[in-house]
């Protein structure tokens, strides 16, 4: 039975085929419906955070930073509590990342503010000394996409449910509603009324003066990405 | 019977199966020298060793037998 | 047509044995070069902060780690299965003109898709998902070049000679059913074009743009699923295939036991699948698969091993040859290194270890001390088995092998002693707490210790990039070294001083 297989290379394929599907579809088909239901307080990222999120994309933040904080007395003293399931509900893709080059981000809104965000990405050495991270000069005169960040909105919202419209409920019992645009321009107007919330917190006059003419550079969608992790 | 205690059950019976599966298959190749076509398993190395186009195959594929 | 013996043809090998050299110095530059820019930062600006956008660490990682993983190692796998394939099933590709032009066009696709790759990534372009970053229309181009070297695997198997297939075939059968498998299911995603806005409008931003279909604690299960198995089907297990083949061919050995291998072989397959949990412990997916992914993972070092020794037993007797022949040598060590990663892999996948190696740099090392020792090397050996059998002439210099060969295990020695050191004292410093129970140590203080070893390992892996030139030269000039009668490439390839 078994030398009969190692002659025919179809069958012999197929046997292949379900030895190592086998694992997957144990392990990973009935975890699907239960790990994607959002915990109370998780609400789905604005417009002008997708794009941030895409910024971070862009650049690979995730390379070197990792969104997941584990459950021992050293990360949550660093980082704050540690990470639950329900919290990455709207994650796509998650960004939990692989490597701690430098510190973890998934709680970061709570203990680092838009100034401070601005002098780290304009040069890390000008806030953490001895740092090792590169600067991003080119975030402050690169334009966020808007565009494809509202493509990904309306993408979440149709194909995968994410309640934009809807309202959520948040932990101290009350709800939020986090709004969409119902059309392109309308898009580009919200974002720009977000953006000039984290601009007005800036000091960098050709930021400002780009808001001001109604562009986004990428960093203040970045900021305005890592003030909502929290 | 939910979705996860059949998942449970079959997982169960799975992994007999492959154990079944696995300890014959190491019975059978250990028990027999010869494969059921006649071929010593370890004369198979000989497929890399002697793998000149003009080098006879340890079990060449025959006309009679194609599917 | 003229009357003359039928031949194996080796051209679209010879095409592949190409982009695995030139991918590979890619690749490997761009991984020293990034590797000193953790060591001295100022090189993310080398060419100007103009140019830094396509200097920067981040934008170049996923360039390193996809080139050296989807252009040097899938170029070695398809240009020694056009190899190996033709060989063992002993037929040649010029009896069938099919197969000829489906091997050449899948060559020409895989360059263009390599351009396409190396132009999106260096843009940023990126799904983020590790060594899945190519967006929906580059996935597409990467599952049709699969598809036929499907056709090219399946269509050379049909007009075999050989009615067995030899173990390697069985790798690299397995090689294609478990890349498609993986590919398929990470990169599903929904392409944004296909959204539309309340007021009707389609087509808005990047219409190569695309969102995952699974989110958050479901995407990372897929993805290290995924990412695990990849490194086991791109890493291993045609890198197993290679050396079935290569070592007992140059050394003239049977494999110690034909029996093991086929053993080793379904128990890899069962077992390599589970262990991808391994990348998520402590994470939020559910408890039982962490422990599930720690389980197999130990029990992975048992079908490693049978692979592993089996090969170091093939040269039970003969091991005067590993004193006497360079290639050999890569040969031996590459099976050395594979014991070594699959001991070590196991070790940082025990949960209490892995509360310390996970998102340190020892897990970095653990990947090179396997991809540079094991893949490295066997696809080095590899290349220079076949580069006098697909040429018809002796390799260029042996003393030029011998040297390249000691030059290269030099720099893996640097690379994971230094990663070992910086990840386990990092994970500690992490973790330390002072006698009122407050962290010992700032996130900055962890980062500056470990400026000597990041130094160490972009020196090591400068050594090994300094080795794969000499690679490169030594094959570039055996094209036109003494040309050498077929008697002489029975077994031990012939080698110039």
């Amino acid at each position: 039975m078994f030398h009969w297989l190692e002659k025919h290379p179809f069958f012999f394929a197929v046997g292949v085929f379900v030895t190592i599907a086998f694992a997957g579809l144990i392990e990973i088909v009935p975890n699907f419906a239960q790990a994607s239901r959002p915990v109370i307080g998780t609400k789905p990222v604005t417009l002008l955070e997708q794009a941030g999120r895409d910024v971070y994309i862009k650049n690979s933040c995730n390379a070197c930073h990792s969104q997941l904080i584990r459950p021992f007395k050293a990360e949550t003293d660093r980082y704050g509590h540690y990470s639950l399931s329900g919290e990455y509900a709207y994650d796509r893709p998650f960004l939990w990342g692989s490597k701690r080059t430098g510190p973890d981000l998934h709680r970061v809104g709570n203990y680092r503010t838009t100034e401070w965000h601005e002098n780290h990405m304009k040069d890390p050495k000008s806030v953490m000394p001895s740092s090792i991270m590169p600067a991003y000069p080119w975030m402050f005169t690169n334009n966020a996409d808007i565009d494809t960040a509202y493509a990904t909105q309306l993408t979440n919202a149709q194909f995968f449910g994410v309640p934009y419209n809807k309202p959520v409920p948040m932990k101290d019992g009350t709800t939020t509603v986090v709004k969409m645009a119902n059309s392109l321009a309308d898009a580009h107007k919200m974002a720009l009324e977000e953006a000039k919330e984290i601009t007005a917190k800036m000091k960098d006059q050709d930021v400002k003066d780009a808001v001001a003419r109604g562009e986004i550079p990428e960093i203040v969608a970045l900021i305005a990405y890592l003030n909502s992790l929290k | 019977m939910d979705f996860n205690e059949f998942a449970a059950y079959a997982y169960f019976f799975l992994v007999v199966f492959l154990v079944v599966v696995t300890y014959s298959y190491v019975y059978h190749l250990y028990t027999k020298r010869k494969d059921s076509s006649g071929v010593d398993y370890e004369h198979y190395s000989n497929m890399a060793l002697k793998d000149d186009i003009g080098d006879t195959p340890v079990k060449p594929v025959s006309k009679s037998e194609e599917k | 047509m003229e009357n003359r013996p039928l031949e194996y043809d080796y051209t679209v090998a010879k095409m592949f044995m190409l982009t695995t050299i030139v991918l590979g110095i890619v690749g490997m530059t761009i991984g020293v070069f990034i590797a000193f820019e953790l060591a001295f930062p100022g090189l993310n600006t080398v060419l100007g902060s103009g140019l830094a956008e396509y200097t920067n660490f981040s934008r170049l990682r996923p360039l390193h780690t996809d080139s050296v993983a989807f252009g040097f190692t899938v170029s070695g796998i398809f240009a020694t299965w056009f190899y190996v394939g033709q060989r063992v099933l002993k037929v040649s590709m010029a009896e069938s003109k099919f197969l000829m032009f489906i091997g050449k066009l899948q060559f020409w696709l895989y360059v263009i898709g390599v351009a396409a790759a190396v132009v999106t990534l260096f843009m940023g372009y990126t799904t983020s998902k590790e060594y899945a970053e190519f967006e929906w229309p580059i996935d597409i181009a990467i599952v049709i070049v699969w598809v036929l070297w499907g056709v090219s695997i399946f269509g050379l198997i049909g007009i075999r000679r050989e009615k067995s297939l030899y173990i390697s075939i069985w790798y690299y059968i397995a090689t294609f059913l478990g890349v498609a498998m993986l590919y398929l299911f990470n990169n599903m995603e929904i392409p944004t074009m296909l959204a539309t806005s309340a007021a009707g409008e389609t087509n808005i931003g990047d219409w190569f743009h695309s969102i995952s279909m699974y989110a958050g604690t479901n995407d990372a299960l897929v993805q290290w699923w995924y990412g695990h198995n990849a490194v086991a089907f791109v890493f291993t297990v045609p890198i197993i295939a290679m050396i079935y083949y290569f070592l007992p061919k140059e050394s003239g050995q049977a494999i110690y036991s034909y029996k093991l291998s086929l053993l080793s072989f379904w128990g890899l397959m069962f077992v390599y699948l589970w262990a991808g949990g391994h990348h998520l412990l402590y994470s939020t997916v559910p408890d039982w698969m962490q422990t599930m992914g720690s389980i197999f993972s130990v029990i992975l070092i048992l079908p490693s091993w049978g692979s592993a020794i089996n090969m170091l037993l093939t040269m039970k007797g003969e091991w005067q040859q590993v004193a006497a022949s360079p290639l050999i040598k890569f040969m031996v060590l590459a099976s050395t290194f594979y014991m070594f990663s699959t001991l070590e892999g196991p070790i940082q996948a025990i949960k209490s270890v892995n509360a310390i190696a996970h998102f340190t740099d020892w897990i970095v090392g653990h990947v090179h001390d396997g991809t540079l020792g094991w893949v490295g090397f066997m696809i080095i050996a590899a290349l220079y088995h076949m580069a006098p059998r697909v040429f018809k002439r002796e390799l260029y210099s042996k003393s030029l092998m011998a040297a390249q060969f000691w030059i290269q295990t030099l720099g893996i020695v640097l690379y994971f002693t230094s990663m070992w050191i910086a990840g386990i004292t990092q994970g500690m410093m992490w973790r330390a707490h002072d006698e009122f129970g407050n962290l010992a140590y700032s996130f900055m203080d962890t980062v500056d210790v470990l400026h000597p070893y990041y130094a160490l390992r972009g020196t090591g892996g400068l050594l090994y990039l300094i080795g794969f030139f000499m690679f490169a030269y030594n094959i570039y000039k055996t094209m036109s070294s003494r040309p050498v009668e077929e008697s002489e490439l029975q077994n031990a390839s012939p080698m110039g001083a």
